[in-house]
């Protein structure tokens, strides 16, 4: 792999992202959502966090968040590289 | 052959009697009819086609409505739609290019689009095209199709588009130029007083201000939020209570309102709901069905008095479906309650679209039940039509959906998914395929193939070796080609006549490239007659550009003529549009009128082709009409014209599975002779490594005659001699290679250029004596150019010929042509040369011997008229000159008279 693909975030790797929406949504909705961790913020926004494949595959979450009508805040790749483990822990 | 269109795509959805009145967003609405375009874009749930449908029922321009869904992002079904959706303002509208869209060789879309902007300028009045849902398009294809639309659109036409994101137009540019109007969430919100006009009087509410005010806080004027609250807050006995609590909470609206709103419904109702929201679209019947109840007819019903987010999909009341937004939700409390249910509900959905022969939808809910082998049965069924109405796109989508060990126990399926990607061009996974499929012609293999089509599957050894032949021959590999088409051959059946055309047009088109020109035309005419039996007659008229080609390398004009006059006749049926291939043979029609110098003729014929139009060309007919044309300017000496369209020919040139006999550059390299350019026609020889030392071979044949054509001139301007020893030899041997392959016309060439050669080596007698084998091949096939192309220098010879009382008739005809080119007159009149025409008082003139010749055919005088491009009272005085020239009363006559005096072939 060149240093081109490594930092590359559409292969192979699959990329944990944040995405913050407006508004608390229920627990139900996690198999909606592929799996997404479903955690509230005390603000009255909700946090998905959850492993994509690629960048069709969060295109495709992301649709789903516009069909719901949902206020989309923001969206955010954590790093995965080994020295930087991801905060899954502050968030679930 | 027709796709099933829905009626429920194009449905207006009517007025609802209590609503509120949004006469700010109409007065926008009114004042953007002036401009092209109106975007209503706005997330889900903010009442965009609501107010779309609304405001065009007050509107009086008449309106068009295509409803979109994920499987519009296939262009040519976009168009096909937006047709059907513009019949509903005009029906005669598009009818044939609907036709064409469906038809086994589809236009290129630019031509469709064309086409399609001629039909929309007819529509009389003004009217607005509405696309609804526009956010489920997400192919590129279709937005180009949407940007050349609006590039290009009439005035009398206005668009509307509601989408839950931007569209990939150049939004900026509309903005600009003062195109667009934008309708967007802030305009379409509630505001305080729609609000309140909405929860109190719409909804039947008796709340104060405070109330209304808490619940447009909390929904932010979100339409779908409001109406859901509304509904969550009849039955409840405490509506202030349930105020506070949804006003002092931070849940998603929609989570907490459904799930109140789904509190509040016995218990039936709200399984009723739960279960049928997996449907797209549903009625009574379908309901029941996937409910495993009765009664659904009226629940629906129920649901639509009480506002429960359905919206009708047609005026009988018949089809409805749920808002996207809500059926969402529903299907997501589903997925979480019940989930072993959901399979089951798409299994019944899928069994009972079957039933009722909705193949589309039932592979649908079979693939979402993930019941593949299901999936697998319908597919297999539906392939024969899918394929025959060129929906391979969708074709392809599912059986992509198909997971590989299902496939591989089906043979049938495996077979029809090569068939496929080969149609589509995608020549990669072709192979995989037919192994899966082949494995079952294993005698040793003991497990059991599964298929729903056992004709298809007895049929599937020689299936497989049609596509390997297609394979071979489309990567060149000629011999294989041929041993593979030869066991369809072996294995089909008599009455297999698909399998047959097909297999035989292969063997003939292979045996065309191996240079065996007599096989290969009977082989190839073989496969047509089979084709023509199965109804596919656009292979055949295209497959007449084939044979009419070969007998023209033959030599045999008069039956090319033929081929082509036969092509005609099919592709212009009497009361149907005209299919596509009649501008081809047109195209073909011309170069042989070419040929015999009759230019005018020829080009009349390219005219006409070109006013056909592209819908009624084949894919390959842009390139050849242009090929066509250069040869028409080359030989009325305008050389710059000529090398133009040879450079768009070639930039338009579309390969197919005909070995490329004539290629563009050798053409163009003929031009620059010509022209004395020789540099740039010894460059193009140098490219193309041709020497005098190569075997002749057919593929390379017209090449190296041009090479040789290099060469002479090459030796007219500095006497080379050991360069004219060269081309002589070269010369003897494609001249005898020609000639055991029976390729005459080639032939023919090949003697004029050796005449000329022998000429500047000063030995006349050689010269003559090649030139009257020329003359005698020539003659009875009536060529002319081949001879005029060589100018003054030919012209000594032929009178020197004529002088010896060589081929007497045809000599003179050949030099009064000379003789008319010399002063200029440039075509030669065919009468004033024809011995036989001294015998009428009054020639003929060139349009009455077009006409006579048309008389000889089954033309009657309307398709006569339309053939020459003039009225049919043209026709008719024509036709009395004709009767008195000749003394006849009657067509037969006339045609009989005419071929005595030789003035039409018989």
């Amino acid at each position: 792999m060149t240093d081109e693909q490594k930092s590359n975030p559409d292969l192979k790797q699959p990329t944990v992202y944040h995405i913050r929406v407006k508004g608390h949504l229920s627990q139900q909705w996690m198999d909606w959502f592929e799996g997404f961790a479903i955690s509230r913020e005390e603000d009255g926004n909700t946090l998905l966090t959850g492993a994509i494949a690629d960048q069709a595959a969060l295109h495709g979450i992301l649709k789903k968040i516009r069909d719901l009508g949902m206020p989309l805040l923001s969206v955010n790749p954590i790093e995965t590289s080994p020295h930087n483990t991801p905060d899954f822990k502050l968030d679930s | 052959m027709t796709i099933q269109f829905l009626s429920t795509k194009i449905y207006i959805p009517p007025p609802r009697p209590k609503i509120v009145a949004r006469t700010g967003l109409f007065v926008q609405l009114n004042d953007a009819l002036n401009r092209k375009l109106t975007l209503v874009s706005a997330p889900a749930g903010f009442g965009k086609t609501t107010l779309v449908s609304e405001w065009i029922a007050t509107c009086e321009r008449s309106a068009a409505w295509l409803s979109l869904d994920e499987g519009d992002n296939d262009p040519a079904r976009f168009i096909s739609y937006m047709i059907v959706a513009l019949q509903t303002i005009k029906a005669s509208i598009g009818k044939d290019l609907l036709a064409s869209l469906q038809s086994h060789q589809p236009p290129p879309i630019e031509v469709v689009l064309t086409a399609l902007l001629n039909e929309i300028a007819v529509i009389p009045n003004d009217f607005i095209l509405v696309l609804d849902d526009y956010h489920l398009m997400d192919a590129k294809p279709v937005d180009d199709v949407l940007t050349f639309l609006i590039e290009h659109q009439p005035p009398h036409m206005h668009l509307v588009i509601t989408t839950r994101e931007d569209p990939s137009l150049s939004i900026p540019r509309l903005r600009a130029r003062n195109q667009l109007t934008e309708i967007r969430a802030a305009d379409l919100r509630f505001t305080s007083s729609e609000a309140a006009e909405f929860l109190n009087q719409v909804m039947g509410l008796d709340l104060t201000a405070d109330e209304v005010t808490a619940l447009e806080t909390r929904t932010e004027g979100w339409i779908a939020g409001l109406q859901l609250a509304a509904l969550s807050m009849k039955g409840q006995e405490d509506v202030h209570g349930f105020i506070q609590a949804f006003a002092g909470d931070h849940r998603y609206i929609v989570d907490y309102l459904v799930e109140e709103v789904l509190r509040l419904q016995p218990e039936p109702v709200r399984d009723f709901l739960l279960q049928t929201s997996i449907l797209e679209r549903m009625n009574g019947p379908l309901c029941d069905a996937v409910t495993a109840q009765t009664g659904s007819k009226s629940k629906l019903e129920q649901l639509q008095r009480g506002n429960l987010f359905l919206v009708p999909l047609d005026d009988k009341r018949e089809w409805c479906r749920y808002h996207h937004l809500f059926a969402d939700v529903l299907r997501m409390h589903l997925t979480t309650e019940q989930p072993n249910q959901v399979p089951v509900l798409h299994n019944r959905a899928s069994e009972w679209y079957e039933q009722n022969g909705l193949t589309a939808d039932a592979i649908r809910h079979a693939l979402s039940a993930e019941n593949f082998e299901r999936a697998a049965n319908l597919i297999e069924r539906a392939v024969p039509e899918a394929r025959r109405n060129r929906q391979e796109t969708q074709l392809l989508g599912w059986l992509k959906a198909i997971p590989d060990e299902t496939l591989q126990h089906r043979p049938v399926l495996s077979v029809n998914y090569a068939g496929t990607l080969l149609q589509t061009g995608q020549l990669d996974g072709v192979e995989k395929r037919l192994q899966q499929a082949e494995r079952w012609l294993d005698k040793e293999i003991h497990e059991r193939p599964i298929y729903v089509d056992k004709e298809e599957f007895q049929r599937l050894p020689s299936s497989v070796a049609m596509y390997r032949a297609a394979i071979a021959l489309a990567q060149g590999d000629v011999a294989n080609s041929i041993n593979h088409a030869r066991k369809v051959l072996e294995l089909a059946h008599e009455d297999e006549d698909l399998s047959r055309g097909a297999a035989s047009s292969l063997l003939g088109l292979a045996f065309w490239t191996n240079g065996d020109l007599e096989t290969a035309y009977q082989m190839f005419a073989d496969g047509m007659t089979h084709l023509q039996k199965v109804g596919f007659i656009s292979d055949v008229i295209g497959g007449s550009i084939t044979l009419a080609d070969i007998r023209i390398t033959q030599g045999r004009l008069r039956e090319a003529m033929g081929i082509y006059e036969r092509g005609l006749k099919l592709a212009t049926k009497q009361g149907a549009p005209a299919l596509r291939g009649a501008a081809d043979m047109h195209v073909g029609m011309s170069g042989l009128y070419l040929e015999r110098n009759e230019l005018q003729t020829a080009e009349q014929y390219l005219l006409k082709s070109k006013e056909l139009g592209e819908l009624n060309g084949l894919p390959k007919n842009p390139y050849r009409w242009r090929v066509a044309m250069a040869r028409l300017r080359e030989v009325q000496g305008d050389l710059e014209s000529a090398l133009n369209l040879l450079d768009e020919a070639e930039s338009l040139y579309m390969g197919d599975f005909s070995p490329n006999v004539h290629p563009i550059s050798a053409l163009k390299a003929r031009v620059w002779i010509k022209q004395g350019k020789l540099e740039k026609a010894l460059a193009w020889a140098r490219e193309r490594k041709l020497s005098v030392e190569e075997e002749p071979g057919y593929l390379r044949e017209f090449e190296q005659i041009t090479f040789v054509r290099i060469l002479l001139s090459q030796c007219q301007n500095d006497h080379t001699d050991s360069l004219l020893h060269g081309a002589i030899g070269h010369l003897e041997r494609l001249l005898k290679a020609a000639e055991e392959s029976g390729r005459n016309g080639s032939a023919i060439e090949i003697l004029v250029l050796q005449t000329l050669a022998y000429q500047m080596q000063e030995d006349i007698p050689a010269a003559l004596s090649a030139l009257d084998r020329a003359l005698k091949l020539a003659e009875p096939e009536g060529y002319m150019r081949i001879f005029l192309d060589e100018g003054s220098s030919m012209a000594e010879l032929i009178r020197e010929a004529n002088a010896r009382g060589s081929a007497p008739n045809y000599t003179r005809r050949l030099l009064s042509a000379f003789e008319a080119e010399r002063k200029g007159i440039g075509e030669e009149t065919p009468l004033s040369a024809s011995p036989a025409s001294s015998s009428l008082i009054e020639p003929l003139s060139q349009r009455e011997l077009d006409i006579l010749r048309l008389f000889k055919t089954e033309l009657s005088g309307p398709e006569i008229a339309q053939e020459l491009v003039i009225a049919l009272s043209t026709v008719r005085t024509h036709t009395k000159s004709i009767y008195s020239k000749l003394n006849v009363n009657s067509r037969r006559a006339a045609v009989k008279k005419a071929i005595e005096l030789g003035l039409i072939q018989p």
